[in-house]
């Protein structure tokens, strides 16, 4: 994540979540006045809200100043490997994880919107190394469409928190947990079709690993403990698997036409 | 082999809830911030090291990243990191930790280190790494954080032991662990029985030449990969320290082992430009000194304290001074006044310092940051008046200062002050990289130490030749240490670290008391001259046979 980026993605942070930023001199930096809220989740001081919130005094809430250049001496330096750039990233998650959207039309669009359950994941493969990828799944809850990439397609529409008064939702057909079920279904079969030589090489070195250490307490007949730690540890370690952490998931209402026949996939 | 699929789903509940109250809902652009983040610290690949590109700030060595890069991918995380003292075997150490807890395959980390050393990693991980690691201090901070930095001793005693063993550590490092050689000891045992999935042990020491201790350091991190106890000895051992299939066991070790040398990281080394000073005493000062032996001579001390007495009074008469006042109080009797007070006055006589002037002119003609160690607290004081008074400005340095002391001394000298005038290096030193002057104003006599103080200078980071000047008062015990012992070893030359494995080995760990026993129990120069050629003798006999050893063992591992 280049500077420029950063910089457009905390502007971005603290304008959406109410924070007032403020005038500053150089482009290299930013400096914004916290709302109670974001004083609450960023700045670690419970114990001078509950004293302010005892005494039913006027709260003082930070203001922070970000530098985006080692060259300046003023303000908290940010790059893609500071504590505070991930502490926002983990603030934006936990306040962005749960959804309603509609979409907005022209007017003379038809007026029914259909509901969709859209899902954003993190996949990790995991064994003694580890690597990731997102998906992102949308199932439409009447005819059950899938498609994939569904957030990239959300960004290309105009969405509101309201539901347009000109417009009806239609009822689903598919509740959401079966939906929610059946793209855990699309996902895991997906997942089970992908080549895993990662994983054959992994459960490799587990053999491997494993049988140097019956080796080593070869000649006790009664194992110590110590072998079956061992044993356990080797097992967490090497022990090839998939797992699937939620990002966001969210209810959005959208007009029938949205998406175009090449980009859904039938299911 | 199939990989087990698990899928998160403590959030259903949360959803459900949501729909059935109706809210509340994200805002649209958090919904997407939160997506972005996410996608943004994705790490796509296996391979590689994350890490670096999140430390823009470190100034990383290729070997360093291809240490942290092999250890992960080749070593799958267990390893012994066995630089050469110098290249950085903590900021390898740090940089696994990083990349495995970015990769999110360690959370829970154990660092083990001697305790001098448990705030130096503390800070380093938290500066350097942004790893919020904490210094164990009261019991439950073992299980409340995550990252924890304690002393072996600390965590093998009760009630800490218990909590520690419960732990599901991610990752367990250990410092200097050549320590725990012996798989009998309670140290030994209790590293092996903590619960890990990756673990890194750090030494300094090659291991290569001792067989048990390859043996059992490699059987913490690897139980069976070279066979138990029985097969392994009768595989490669013969005899104690001969090694029979030496080819294969390197081969082996090698593959759990990184040992970076200096000639190989490519890295340009300042060089070491030593000077020694053969300075001669004033006139009054001879005189002093000259006095001193009276006082065995008849009996009032012992040969111990005149050798005390004959050091300080080479430093300063005021190092002197206390000593000798202290001897007067408890000895004096009005029988030996008589010697007493001819002595007392030869000190009072003494009117310049001669190695104080010395080290003046020195510092003038430097005109650049020098440090100066002393053995003596009263000389530290005496030469910072007397600087003072011939207009420059220093600070003091004592091991004894808390750490913040010693942080706001190191930066009053990289930014204000032209001296430094310091009376220990070891402990928690600090490092003074900055700065490529040391004056070794006296000359202790465990040569550990001088090695300690030039390693606070002659380190990564030193960007310029490294100045050493040796001050030796003539014809006095401290020139016979200098040039029968010193010189003769080539102390000022050897590699930091070196010197610790030489005496180690030979049993020699004591070397201030062996030559203040050569001092004391000689009865004439010849006879010192004669045994402090003999230590010196055997101390480069060691160090030939371990060029020796190590330069097979560079082979062997090609």
């Amino acid at each position: 994540m280049q500077q420029a980026e950063i910089r457009d993605f905390l502007v971005r942070f603290f304008s959406s979540s109410d924070c007032e930023l403020l005038p500053i001199s150089n482009p290299a930096q930013l400096k914004v006045k916290l709302t109670k809220q974001m004083d609450k989740l960023l700045m670690n001081r419970p114990f001078y809200w509950h004293y302010i919130e005892q005494i039913g005094q006027t709260p003082e809430t930070a203001t922070l100043t970000f530098r985006f250049t080692d060259q300046l001496d003023e303000g908290e330096f940010v790059h893609f490997g500071s504590p505070r750039l991930h502490q926002i990233f983990n603030t934006a998650e936990q306040l962005g994880r749960y959804i309603r959207l509609y979409q907005v039309l022209a007017p003379q669009s038809s007026p029914a919107l259909e509901p969709w359950l859209g899902i954003n994941m993190k996949i990790s493969y995991q064994c003694d190394l580890k690597k990731d990828r997102l998906i992102s799944m949308g199932l439409q809850l009447i005819n059950g469409t899938l498609i994939e990439g569904f957030q990239t397609m959300l960004t290309r529409l105009d969405l509101n928190q309201k539901l347009p008064n000109y417009c009806y939702t239609l009822s689903p057909l598919i509740t959401v947990k079966s939906g929610i079920q059946r793209i855990e279904r699309f996902i895991e079969s997906e997942l089970e079709s992908e080549p895993s030589e990662w994983a054959d090489q992994a459960s490799e070195r587990w053999v491997k690993d494993q049988d140097l250490l019956d080796t080593f307490y070869e000649h006790q007949d009664e194992k110590p403990d110590r072998y079956f730690q061992e044993q356990k540890a080797l097992k967490e370690q090497y022990q090839p698997k998939i797992s699937l952490q939620l990002i966001n998931v969210g209810l959005f209402y959208l007009q029938s036409s949205t998406f175009l026949p090449g980009l859904v996939k039938d299911h | 082999m199939k990989p087990l699929i698990q899928f998160d789903r403590t959030w259903h509940e949360e959803f459900f809830k949501r729909i059935d109250d109706d809210g509340p809902w994200a805002k649209s652009e958090l919904f997407s911030l939160a997506y972005l983040a996410e996608k943004e610290r994705v790490v796509p690949t296996f391979h590689g090291l994350i890490a670096p590109k999140r430390l823009p700030l470190l100034k990383l060595h290729p070997h360093q990243v291809e240490t942290a890069r092999m250890v992960i991918e080749d070593m799958h995380g267990k390893a012994i990191l066995a630089d050469e003292v110098g290249l950085g075997k903590t900021i390898e150490a740090g940089l696994i930790i990083k990349e495995y807890m970015i990769r999110g395959l360690v959370k829970k980390v154990l660092i083990l280190v001697p305790a001098s050393l448990v705030l130096q990693w503390v800070s380093e991980l938290n500066s350097k790494f942004y790893i919020p690691a904490v210094a164990q201090r009261k019991a439950y901070v073992w299980s409340q954080y995550d990252v924890v930095v304690s002393s072996i001793d600390t965590a093998k005693r009760e009630p800490h032991r218990d909590i520690v063993m419960e732990q599901n550590y991610d990752l367990i490092i250990i410092d200097e662990a050549h320590k725990l050689k012996n798989h009998k000891t309670k140290n030994y045992q209790f590293v092996q029985s903590l619960k890990k999935r990756f673990c890194l042990l750090l030494t300094a020491t090659p291991i290569q030449n001792r067989l048990n201790e390859i043996f059992y350091l490699v059987s913490l991190l690897k139980p069976g990969y070279l066979g138990d106890a029985e097969s392994f000895s009768k595989n490669y051992k013969s005899g104690i320290r001969s090694v029979k299939n030496e080819q294969k066991l390197k081969a082996l070790v090698n593959q759990v082992m990184v040992r970076n040398r200096r000639e190989d990281t490519g890295l340009h080394w300042p060089k070491r430009i030593i000077k020694s000073f053969d300075i001669p005493f004033s006139q009054t000062e001879q005189a002093f000194y000259d006095s001193l032996s009276t006082l065995r001579e008849n009996g009032v001390v012992q040969p111990f304290s005149l050798l005390t007495l004959q050091r300080e009074a080479c430093s300063s008469r005021e190092a002197a001074f206390a000593t000798l006042n202290k001897l007067y109080k408890s000895t004096a009797t009005p029988v030996n006044e008589r010697l007493w007070h001819p002595i007392f006055e030869k000190l009072n006589a003494i009117d310049h310092n001669s190695k104080a002037e010395k080290a003046l002119e020195l510092i003038k003609h430097i005109n650049d940051k020098v440090i100066i160690f002393t053995e003596y607290r009263a000389s530290q004081l005496y030469l910072q008046w007397f600087l003072k008074k011939n207009g420059i400005s220093s600070v003091p340095f004592n091991g004894g200062f808390r750490r913040n002391k010693k942080d706001w001394m190191r930066m009053l000298f990289q930014n204000r002050v032209q001296v430094l005038v310091a009376t220990e290096a070891g402990g928690e030193g600090i490092n003074l990289q900055f700065a490529s002057h040391l004056i070794n104003y006296d000359l202790p006599w465990n040569p550990m130490r001088i090695e300690q103080r030039i390693g606070r200078i002659h380190r990564l980071g030193q960007e310029n030749d490294v100045h050493i000047y040796n001050f030796a008062t003539r014809e006095t015990v401290e020139s016979h240490i200098l040039n029968l012992l010193y010189n003769k070893i080539h102390l000022f030359e050897q590699v930091i670290g070196e010197l610790d494995k030489i005496l180690n080995h030979i049993d020699l760990q004591d070397v201030d008391q062996q030559i203040a026993h050569i001092f004391e129990e000689s009865e004439s120069d010849g006879e010192i001259k004669i045994k402090l050629d003999n230590l010196s003798s055997v101390i480069n006999f060691e160090q030939e046979n371990r060029a020796e050893d190590d330069h097979h063992a560079a082979s062997g591992n090609s």
